[in-house]
């Protein structure tokens, strides 16, 4: 379980730095002085899971349940990474750096999903996870004729990106102290 | 005349437990000027006012656990106004996850060690006191800087997430001075106060 462990906070750190670096990046390039930030609030499509928001909430979860949260959360980034990642070749001047990160997450939170899967089975054998997700709409506006609109759907997406990428890195570390541990890392 | 517009310059969050943010006071024409703070999470319906004035000294606003939520945008304002009218700030969103600065690490000690299998400087430090690392709530990662006492250049070193380090390969007879310093995932921490090591003149 601890080498398991190991693999899933290095993935889930992976993911994270990927998706801060194409965030920042878009922001820098595509998104000063339009107002986005102030647009991106209450939209991201995983709002609706009930995911803690600050340590005691977290301590106060049962691993079980912090573990199927995370799971929920990685399902419910399948279909829009799938998308992102085809889509963003269609912005303008987007630089490889941007369309190599988006095809990159992708593929590592299918492994990181799996990789949770297996984790899941071992600790909680009796109980073969829920699979509740988010399901995300948000194709329809990836492809909107008016460039400032298409603009902010891709700016939203990665912002909520890199925000659940944050989340699920410090679930995850959390987790692993807390069964590998005994909570003293 | 009324106050200028004040303006809300950075906030920052030792632990990602509770967080500061701070505004530069507004040109006040020489009247006697008060701020208030307004703040709006994403799932608030109202503005609150900050709660506590006092913990992060003037013209800031400190916010506890209990007023603490991370991967929230909260939307802030201040507002200063003199007996002759007000003024409000522009907008400032913030995520607690994502303005983690620590305290520096503590208790850096060097020290000398004499072994048939090595010799070696030894570095050890503690996280900073109020870091809740040991439930992997906070992941921090170390940067070591080292120098003879009287040269001028640092060396750095990346350390990981350890707290220890070995060092070959110094100078026989030079007094080293060494730092640390760490940080979440962006925003590194001020460097450690400094520590001394002298290294025996043969070995
Ligand atoms: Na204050
Ligand atoms: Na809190
Ligand atoms: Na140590």
């Amino acid at each position: 379980l601890g080498d398991l462990f190991d693999r899933a906070v290095k993935l889930s750190h992976y993911i994270h730095s990927l998706s801060a670096e194409m965030f920042n990046e878009f922001d820098e390039r595509y998104a000063q002085g339009r107002g986005f930030i102030e647009k991106a609030i209450n939209s991201c499509h995983t709002a609706t899971l009930p995911t803690p928001d600050d340590k005691e909430e977290v301590q106060r979860i049962h691993h079980g349940d912090l573990i199927n949260i995370v799971l929920s959360m990685l399902r419910s980034w399948n279909d829009p990474l799938l998308h992102l990642a085809s889509e963003v070749q269609r912005i303008k001047e987007a630089p490889d750096t941007i369309l190599w990160k988006a095809v990159e997450i992708e593929e590592q939170n299918k492994q990181l999903l799996e990789g949770m899967q297996n984790i899941l089975g071992r600790v909680h054998s009796n109980d073969l996870g829920n699979e509740v997700y988010s399901t995300w709409s948000g194709l329809p506006s990836l492809q909107l004729a008016d460039e400032d609109s298409r603009l902010f759907a891709f700016y939203n997406l990665l912002h909520c990106l890199h925000r659940d990428a944050n989340k699920i890195d410090n679930y995850l570390k959390v987790l692993k102290c807390r069964l590998i541990h005994n909570s003293n890392c | 005349q009324p106050p200028g517009k004040p303006e809300l310059i950075r906030c920052r969050s030792p632990e990602k437990e509770t967080f500061t943010c701070w505004w530069k006071p507004s040109s006040d024409g020489g009247l006697p000027t008060n701020y208030t703070l307004f703040y709006k999470r994403e799932k608030d319906e109202f503005y609150s006012e900050c709660p506590d004035y006092i913990t992060g000294g003037p013209n800031s606003c400190y916010f506890d656990r209990k007023h603490t939520s991370i991967w929230t945008m909260y939307n802030m304002t201040v507002k200063a106004t003199n007996v002759l009218g007000s003024n409000v700030s522009l907008a400032f969103f913030v995520d607690v996850a994502l303005i983690v600065q620590p305290n520096p690490p503590i208790n850096l000690t060097l020290e000398w060690v004499d072994r048939d299998s090595g010799k070696y400087l030894l570095l050890n430090w503690a996280a900073p006191p109020r870091a809740d690392v040991r439930s992997g709530w906070l992941t921090l990662e170390y940067e070591l800087r080292i120098k003879p006492e009287k040269g001028q250049e640092w060396e750095n070193i990346s350390v990981g997430p350890g707290t220890k380090y070995k060092l070959f390969s110094l100078n026989a007879g030079v007094k080293y001075v060494a730092q640390v310093r760490c940080r979440s995932n962006k925003e590194w921490s001020q460097w450690s106060s400094e520590s001394y090591a002298q290294i025996p003149k043969e070995f």
